[in-house]
């Protein structure tokens, strides 16, 4: 008797249909698996055969021949133990073939029958709706508000094989998906209102979230320069629904706890320690190819805290993923691409010992030559915007008052952002060079000032539309004036400051 | 032959001598009268000390020459008279280290040569003296700066005292001799016999310093130039000079051994700084972070540090750049003599980011400020005033 049932597995953060094929016949009684399963699968066999006998359902002793297609490419186990598990009992038998038609399996089982919570759920039903609009999935309780989702909304959840058994052979009614647990709207985010002082540390913040500009601290240990970084998260707007479904996606790949609802609407924040591996930060690793830190901070916040300390070659492999906002890992088996949209946020002391003020430094040369080549060249190019952040004076951190509170900055920035939208050349970071002198002109005043920056030599070409970009979110932040003035030029300038000369003894 | 000359012709013979360095000499005569002298150098008065200390050099050291042998055998072949009869053939004068007509600059030196030979006017020297010297490998802007210092001397009446070597000495006489209206007379001090032109491009120079000012040298006529005799006139060069200014010099110059014979005599030096890249200058910049000399920029520096110009000392020097708007000087005394951030700027003046960024800005723009990553710092005005003269040479 042969059985069909729909299902799906994950590569990278996107899913793929897969249909479970289950034929029971004569033969010598085995159980075997084909169509390119990878270990997991096989270990699915026996998870299968002892959910099915714990539940006090018969397992049939004949010559059981499993097939996973396509064929084409390697399936993890991954969720695929409730597909085969139903498939084995409808090819025997026990359940109807008939009412199966209209339904897509997902979930691992344990040994005694429930049903466990998988990752990837949200792409995977994804898949499953590309491949056929009208399927419902059927998922466990744990996964019910992502695969609701990620399809149509309609979502059949079981917490056990017998319940499932039960629904399908004797036609029980579904049990309804459990509500969501109704938390307060966490915004667990912390407030800017906790930072004393810093004004140019704020300022950078304000104009990161608004321009979409890469943001680099520099400064010395205790300059607060990590507290700021875990601000900058609130400042940003909520995501919008295709960046959200798209960081949900990479979210439930990865198997990290989804909010409530199931969607991720307030931009991630990562901060990945320094140790980080290349794999970690990029993605790859298993077949199933994890999502990587810049893939999970996707329509949020990647905070490299100690940027010195990580691995150059870390580093390097992050340039590319910003630059194109997706991240294409490459393997032997498969190539998957995932998305990778992030305002970086990167800090750092200006050199090993942390000493900022000029001839403060107590470091030996080679030490400090060794730290600055870490940061030097095209990974600096990418900040736009390039601060040092002192520690802030005595008073201020006893007697100074708050400052203004995130909601405050982020009606500001949303402003901004409108504007930008307006012009409709999305974020002024990625504004083109060719746009420039039409979207944001210059004043004859800060075309002098530039002038001046490119015959110091203080500023290249390339720095000079990076000036550009951020002056023109300074001027949207402003109120979205057309022409680029001189001030916000200065504050473009004063916000990109040469990080390699401020170090420690720098004359 | 008057008794005075005849003094003058036993030192003449004397100072002739192979092997009679001015240290010899000077323990000569300065012990024995002139013709005691001649006497001793024979040998005939052998148990002088002075002979006896030469005599146990020579069993130390057999190697050297036999001085005594060979200065018996000078003096009898040539004698005193003639040796006298070539000198005044020359048009050379000579005083004696003693004589009311020796220079008065010189008798307290305690190196001072016992004979000086001189062409032109030996009052010459009773005036204000400046010594420029340098390498002899001069670059075209290191003779440009020794001509400009040589004129500005002039100009103000300062004799410019060198050695007539080629490069940086030659220029600063030509410098002197260029003052318009004549400016003070030239002093030149030479290492080799004045009627021995050396170097021979320098015959009109030579003639015309002699003419217009005074040549000296502690070697008799027909002395030809040797290698050893540059550090000895090099002493005399320093203990003549008010000051010394070392315009260019490698870093093992002989112009260095002047400055040194000059600081040993607490005599100020100036060094004219150059470019790191220029080999002519490393003696100079060598000389200004050891803080031997004193910097100089030009003619007008060292007439501040002799005194003669009172226009700058003491005073605030003319600040080139262009004035502060009074906001931006209230700035700039906020910056101190610290480096600051922005921030801490802006926060010290109670403005905005914004507005001490552009006043820094063209602050910078107008030289009064210098940025560096992310610090400011306060310049003080472009050229350097001429400090207190430097520590005595250890």
């Amino acid at each position: 008797m042969l059985a069909s049932v729909q299902s799906a597995n994950l590569v990278g953060t996107t899913g793929r249909a897969v249909t479970v094929e289950v034929h029971v016949g004569v033969g010598l009684p085995g159980f075997t698996i084909v169509g390119l399963p990878d270990e997991s699968c096989r270990e699915a066999r026996d998870r299968v055969r002892a959910a099915l006998l714990s539940s006090g359902l018969t397992w049939p002793n004949r010559r059981i021949t499993v097939n996973l297609a396509p064929s084409g490419f390697r399936k993890s186990g991954i969720g695929l133990d409730l597909p085969i598990a139903v498939g084995v009992l409808a090819a025997s038998e026990v359940i109807p073939v008939a009412p199966l038609a209209g339904f897509g399996f997902i979930g691992e089982l344990g040994l005694d029958g429930s049903l466990r919570r998988v990752a990837g759920v949200a792409p995977m039903v994804a898949a499953m709706h590309a491949v056929q609009p009208a399927i419902i999935p059927v998922v466990p309780v744990a996964n019910a508000t992502e695969a609701e989702v990620a399809g149509n909304g309609e979502v059949r959840v079981v917490s056990t094989l017998v319940e499932l058994v039960g629904i399908l052979k004797e036609g029980l009614p579904w049990p309804t998906p459990p509500p969501p647990p109704i938390g307060p709207e966490a915004d667990i985010v912390p407030d800017l209102a906790d930072v004393r002082g810093q004004p140019l540390a704020r300022e950078a913040l304000e104009v990161a979230a608004a321009g979409h500009h890469h943001v680099l601290l520099t400064g010395p240990p205790g300059a607060g320069k990590t507290m700021l970084a875990q601000r900058l998260a609130g400042l940003l707007a909520p995501l919008d629904a295709e960046t959200a479904l798209e960081a949900t996606m990479v979210h439930s790949a990865a198997g990290l706890a989804l909010p409530p609802d199931g969607l991720v609407r307030r931009p991630p924040f990562r901060a990945p320690h320094h140790t980080a591996s290349l794999v970690s930060m990029v993605g790859g690793g298993t077949a199933a190819m994890r999502p990587g830190e810049i893939s999970l901070a996707h329509g949020g916040i990647l905070f490299l805290d100690e940027l010195g300390e990580f691995p150059p070659s870390v580093v390097d492999a992050l340039r590319q993923p910003l630059e194109e906002g997706v991240v294409r890992v490459s393997r032997a088996r498969a190539t998957v691409t995932m998305p990778s949209r992030v305002l970086l946020i990167a800090a750092t002391n200006p050199c090993p010992c942390g000493g900022g003020r000029p001839g403060e430094c107590q470091c030996s040369e080679p030490a400090k030559a060794r730290y600055l080549r870490r940061l030097s060249g095209p990974l600096l190019d990418r900040f736009d915007l390039r601060v040092y952040v002192d520690r802030p004076a005595p008073d201020q951190l006893m007697d100074g008052g708050k400052g203004e509170p995130t909601w405050v900055v982020r009606e500001r920035v949303a402003a901004a952002r409108a504007h930008a939208d307006r012009r409709g050349h999305g974020a002024n970071s990625t504004l083109d060079i060719g746009m420039l002198d039409e979207v944001a002109p210059l004043s004859p005043e800060a075309r002098l000032i530039l002038r001046r920056e490119l015959d110091q030599g203080r500023l290249s070409g390339r720095g000079l539309h990076r000036i550009r970009r951020v002056a023109r979110t300074v001027a949207d932040l402003r109120g979205g004036a057309e022409v680029v003035t001189e001030r916000d030029v200065v504050r473009a300038l004063y916000m990109r400051v040469d990080v390699l000369k401020s170090a420690g003894c720098a004359a | 032959m008057t008794p005075s000359a005849i003094d003058v012709a036993s030192v003449v013979a004397l100072s002739g001598l192979d092997g009679m360095t001015p240290l010899r000499l000077r323990m000569l005569v300065r012990r024995h009268d002139p013709q005691t002298a001649v006497a001793v150098a024979r040998g005939e008065a052998a148990d002088s000390v002075f002979v006896d200390h030469l005599v146990r050099s020579q069993l130390r050291r057999p190697h050297r020459t036999d001085w005594q042998r060979c200065w018996r055998e000078a003096l009898d072949r040539v004698t005193v008279g003639a040796r006298y009869e070539r000198f005044m053939a020359a048009g050379v004068g000579a005083v004696l280290y003693g004589d009311a007509a020796y220079p008065e600059c010189l008798v307290e030196d305690p190196e001072a040569p016992s004979i000086l030979f001189y062409r032109g006017d030996l009052d010459v020297l009773d005036g204000r003296r400046v010594g420029i010297v340098g390498t002899r490998n001069a670059t075209a802007t290191g003779r440009r700066l020794a001509t400009g210092f040589g004129l500005g001397l002039a100009e103000r009446g300062v004799r410019v005292v060198s050695g007539l070597a080629r490069g940086i000495d030659g220029y600063a006489h030509r410098g002197a001799l260029a003052a318009p209206g004549g400016g003070a007379p030239p002093v030149g001090v030479v290492a080799c016999g004045l009627d021995v032109v050396y170097p021979r491009e320098h015959r009109d120079l030579w003639a015309k310093v002699g003419e217009c000012g005074v040549l000296l040298s502690e070697r008799p006529p027909g002395t030809a130039p040797r290698a050893s005799a540059f550090p000895e006139r090099n002493r005399i060069l320093a203990a003549l000079s008010e000051l010394v200014v070392v315009v260019e010099s490698r870093s093992s110059g002989g112009s260095l051994l002047t400055a040194r014979e000059a600081a040993k005599r607490d005599i100020t030096v100036m060094a004219v700084p150059g470019s790191l890249a220029s080999r002519a200058s490393e003696g100079t910049n060598e000389l200004l972070r050891d803080g031997l000399a004193v910097p100089a920029l030009d003619a007008t520096d060292v007439l501040v540090a002799l005194g003669l110009d009172t226009r700058r000392a003491n005073r605030r020097r003319f600040d080139p750049r262009p004035p502060l708007a009074a906001e931006e000087r209230a700035l700039f005394d906020l910056i101190g003599g610290d480096a600051v951030t922005l921030e801490e700027l802006a926060l010290r003046s109670c403005q905005e980011l914004v507005d001490v960024a552009l006043s820094l800005g063209r602050m910078e723009a107008a030289g009064w400020v210098v940025r560096s990553g992310g610090w400011f710092e306060a310049l003080p005005a472009p050229s350097v005033v001429p400090g207190p003269p430097p520590a005595p040479w250890s």
